[in-house]
């Protein structure tokens, strides 16, 4: 695997913490490149040609192609041991931190750095988050096992960098490049202010924009505690300049009109509904007249063929990503137009994941993210 | 914070959700089982490697006298042995089934409840 910065809030894994997660990730990278591909030929070869004897017909949508192929013994094996090594990923993190929690809490209390952190004890968690555990990260990214606890942070920040087999870059913050990238391309000469990073996590892509972007007041909601503890002694090891607070991105306590820009990534796919309906209200309320939303999120259905569509939503029935599968068919420009904006501002951008620098981690270069923007 | 504050915590181990089935739900932990195995062995390997590193940088031996180490006849007779005994251990169900099947007309088990 490649290596990942390790920071000073970093929960450093000893030996054989460290070769276990070492082999989950080349493990999951075998599976990726050398496995994967034969659903591919498996379908072509042997599932299709057998549907269209039974239907004379190809299969209509990604929906038909689900009832064949989970029936393919060569899916069967690939899906059982994809999701067995997701599994492994978090048993191979939680050791270290575990291990480690106690210094670690310790740690990010002692931490000098800028910005600030507010949590909430009376924040209602809402039941997209609390149903199942998004990612089969044990304990969700909400969960909290003790007083300051910072666990689901220090979690995610070595699970996910393996989950993604360092496709977010050494230090896993490659979302907020590819975004703030885009966005200087796109408008190079904009003047913000006032930043609000909308479901920040551990506030990895936020900490890239506000060291790209010092002079900027950044803000970042979240409702997982133990993240924004963990985001915010992360965020001062690194220099970062970010006003954490746990709370709702669907009614934050924010003024109108607080913000010039508001950003999130890859938090749209993770919430029910009424909620992104209830988030893009929420973002006409707190943009300034003249401000900009971004979203980056992953791939819609729109444009998959049957086949690449089906296998697209494998993380939604196998992961715990089940609103991923209903984003995928979301119309999501009525969504901000019910929301307040202008649909002539409303545009999706299809994002390259190759960074400002040139840097392509993704091991498909061709890979693009779809970015929602709209002005208020 | 004072060293006696640092109480060891216990973090949750399983994911809240349901799982889904593959094969059925033995085989799927079978799998599981193999998967983490196949780690396990990963895991082991990397503290071989370590320790034959460590060994050569210490100056107790060389990594290249491990692939000319020149088996004497009596470790040979061991290892035989012992990878002999490994082998039949792990194929285990495989001896189990081979087993039942020269048993069938031997008479044994009729008794027992189908």
């Amino acid at each position: 695997m490649i290596p990942q910065v390790m920071h000073p809030m970093f929960a450093k894994p000893v030996h054989d913490e460290a070769a276990r997660q070492g082999f989950v990730n080349d493990f999951r990278v075998h599976l990726a490149s050398q496995i994967f591909p034969g659903n591919i030929q498996g379908y072509f070869k042997r599932v299709l040609p057998a549907f269209v004897k039974e239907n004379k017909r190809e299969p209509k949508d990604r929906h038909e192609v689900r009832r064949v192929m989970t029936k393919d013994p060569y899916y069967q094996l690939w899906s059982a041991m994809q999701r067995s090594s997701q599994e492994m990923i978090w048993d191979s993190v939680i050791d270290s931190v575990e291990r480690q929690l106690p210094d670690l809490i310790a740690k990010a209390a002692a931490l000098k750095g800028k910005g600030s952190l507010t949590i909430d004890p009376k924040l209602e968690i809402p039941r997209y988050n609390t149903a199942a555990d998004i990612h089969l990260q044990p304990g969700a990214y909400h969960g909290e096992a003790g007083q300051n606890d910072l666990s689901a942070g220090a979690i995610y920040d070595r699970g996910t960098f393996i989950y993604s087999m360092g496709a977010l870059g050494e230090h896993n913050d490659g979302l907020g490049r590819i975004l703030h990238g885009f966005f200087r391309k796109q408008w190079p000469d904009r003047k913000i202010e006032r930043v609000l990073d909308m479901g920040c996590t551990i506030g990895g892509s936020v900490s890239y924009w506000s060291q790209k972007e010092p002079n900027v007041e950044f803000h970042a909601v979240d409702l997982g505690a133990a993240c924004l503890r963990y985001g915010h002694a992360r965020a001062k090891a690194v220099g970062a300049n970010v006003h954490f607070s746990q709370q709702n991105a669907e009614k934050t306590n924010f003024p109108d009109a607080s913000f010039d820009l508001v950003t999130s990534h890859i938090l749209l796919h993770e919430t029910s509904r009424p909620a992104i309906h209830n988030i893009m209200k929420e973002c006409h309320r707190l943009l300034k007249p003249g401000g900009l939303m971004l979203h980056l999120d992953l791939p819609q259905a729109a444009g998959q063929s049957p086949l690449e569509g089906f296998l697209w939503e494998w993380e939604v029935y196998n992961n715990n990503e089940h609103f991923y599968g209903q984003l995928r068919e979301l119309d999501v420009a009525e969504v901000c137009a019910k929301a307040g904006f202008d649909k002539a501002t409303f545009k999706i951008h299809q994002v390259s994941s190759t960074w400002d620098d040139g840097q392509t981690p993704y091991s498909d270069e061709n890979f693009t993210f779809p970015v929602y923007t709209a002005e208020k | 914070m004072a060293e006696a504050e640092k109480k060891p915590i216990k973090l949750p181990r399983t994911a809240k959700g349901k799982k889904p089935i593959y094969f059925d739900p033995t085989t799927d932990k079978l799998l599981s089982m193999v998967l983490t195995l196949m780690g396990e062995l990963s895991v082991v390997r990397d503290r071989l490697d370590t320790v034959e590193r460590l060994a050569e940088k210490k100056g107790v031996f060389k990594v290249d006298d491990i692939e000319t180490y020149d088996i004497p006849e009596d470790v040979n007779k061991i290892r035989m042995e012992r990878r002999s005994a490994y082998i039949a251990r792990v194929l285990k169900c495989v001896q189990d089934e081979l087993d039942q099947l020269q048993q069938q007309g031997d008479g044994m088990n009729v008794d027992l409840p189908q």
